[in-house]
């Protein structure tokens, strides 16, 4: 009879979606905080480099990387502590559903709120630093597979520092290794992109990454928060 | 199998066999034994810091037991063996403050499911908050936010409910609806654990009483 009432998953799935970003828009300002940081970050280049186009050019695909996956971070300590503070994580574990799901969605609606008004600036970065116009589809789509590895890589350690008080630096201590790999594959397919070589193996290796990343991160998550709360 | 008997020894839904707890080698509460049936309610008494909320927590799955064993429908009990069947009302009530009422229980019904005929309009008007369905959460008081929380035992589907100071912040209406709440949900066969350091009066019948000393 138990099994009769249980809601549907895609009821949950689209419930928990629909709350996250109906929360997001609700607090939009904080939304932009990231995107006006990538916007000041890539807009002070020219001036400690100087104005000279080739050089910009050189670095333009790095920089508007590593400034995207830096401006991630700032958003990226808040992705369960609302939830922790406000009993709302202790719903989501007592309801029938599987864990990891729901917290896949979850990353899934902070990805949105965060790296999506992000990749949509991207081009506009790429520009100011003069990154030639060929190079950006695959800058898109670098940032479109390196962004949610990130965010799954970071739910990660959000959920096993979340018992702790001012994660802020263990957290951004703990994420540093495994956002080189990130930035050398996506920075490589850059690189590659712009000697005009073929980039699909770095761009395969990061999709790889995150393929198996979609995966086990919401698992690990769970586990990770179900010990966080058994305290 | 035969028919139906009423007599107490069938499978228990909750049971507790010399269930204790222990923070930093300081006992929290003793080893404890008790038995929940179906259309049963408990009261878990005791005074400030006395172990009631940490009880609550191991009752629902979100601590461990370090020592005694817990049993759910006759099975250990475990994450997924009484998930869905279960109702959580603790002190953080698990409500968004940037939502309003309706779309916090919105989100309840989705992820906990429905329970028949019920709806969210009438759940509110229920808990005494028809016209404030629309404010923000965070707009309203203490004890309309319990309210609004109580407001998911009336639309989500559960066995068990374990209300953790269910009496707080609410004036002596809120008090009656609680008691209301818990007589209608006891009458249909649903089962119910209530932390209180307080006085309760229930008019259905003598609660169950479990008692934590300090």
């Amino acid at each position: 009879m138990a099994e009769l009432r249980r809601p549907r998953l895609g009821h949950a799935c689209t419930a928990i979606l629909r709350r996250d970003l109906t929360l997001a828009w609700r607090q939009r300002g904080d939304m932009l905080l990231p995107v006006l940081y990538a916007l000041i970050v890539i807009s002070l280049f020219p001036f400690a480099l100087g104005p000279e186009e080739a050089l910009l050019r050189r670095i333009a695909g790095g920089a508007v990387l590593v400034t995207v996956l830096l401006a991630m971070l700032l958003a990226l300590d808040a992705m369960f502590r609302s939830d922790i503070e406000d009993g709302s994580l202790e719903q989501l574990m007592l309801a029938p559903q599987p864990l990891a799901l729901m917290l896949g969605m979850k990353i899934l609606a902070h990805w949105v709120a965060t790296a999506v008004p992000l990749i949509v600036i991207a081009p506009l970065l790429a520009g100011m630093l003069h990154l030639p116009a060929p190079v950006v589809p695959v800058l898109l789509l670098a940032l479109l597979l390196a962004t949610p590895l990130l965010s799954l890589l970071g739910a990660i350690l959000v959920a096993l520092t979340a018992g702790t008080r001012r994660s802020g630096m263990l957290l951004a201590l703990m994420l540093l290794p495994l956002c080189v790999p990130v930035v050398i594959f996506a920075a490589g397919a850059l690189a590659a992109a712009q000697q005009g070589l073929p980039w699909t193996a770095p761009i395969a290796w990061l999709g790889a990454a995150l393929a198996l990343a979609v995966v086990l991160a919401p698992l690990a998550c769970a586990a990770a928060l179900r010990i966080a709360l058994d305290s | 199998m035969p028919a139906m008997t009423s007599e107490p020894s069938a499978t228990p839904l909750l049971e507790a066999r010399a269930l204790s707890f222990h923070r930093q080698d300081e006992p929290v509460f003793g080893p404890l034994d008790f038995r929940l049936d179906a259309g049963e309610l408990t009261l878990i008494e005791g005074d400030n810091g006395s172990g009631k909320t940490t009880l609550m927590r191991i009752l629902t799955g979100l601590l461990r037991p370090e020592e005694g064993q817990l049993y759910w429908r006759g099975q250990p009990l475990s994450w997924d063996r009484c998930s869905g069947e279960v109702l959580f009302l603790g002190h953080q009530l698990g409500l968004k403050a940037e939502l309003s009422a309706r779309e916090n229980l919105r989100f309840a019904v989705g992820l906990h499911g429905h329970r028949e005929h019920s709806d969210i309009d009438n759940a509110l008007a229920r808990v005494g908050l028809a016209g404030f369905g629309d404010e923000p959460v965070r707009k309203l008081s203490a004890g309309q936010k319990k309210r609004v929380a109580l407001a998911r035992l009336l639309l989500v589907p559960a066995a068990l409910w374990l209300l953790d100071e269910p009496y707080a912040n609410l004036d002596r209406a809120g008090i009656e609806l609680v008691n209301g709440l818990l007589e209608a949900h006891i009458a249909h066969g649903g089962a119910a654990l209530v932390t209180s350091h307080g006085a309760v009066q229930f008019h259905g019948g003598e609660p169950q009483r479990i008692r934590l000393h300090g």
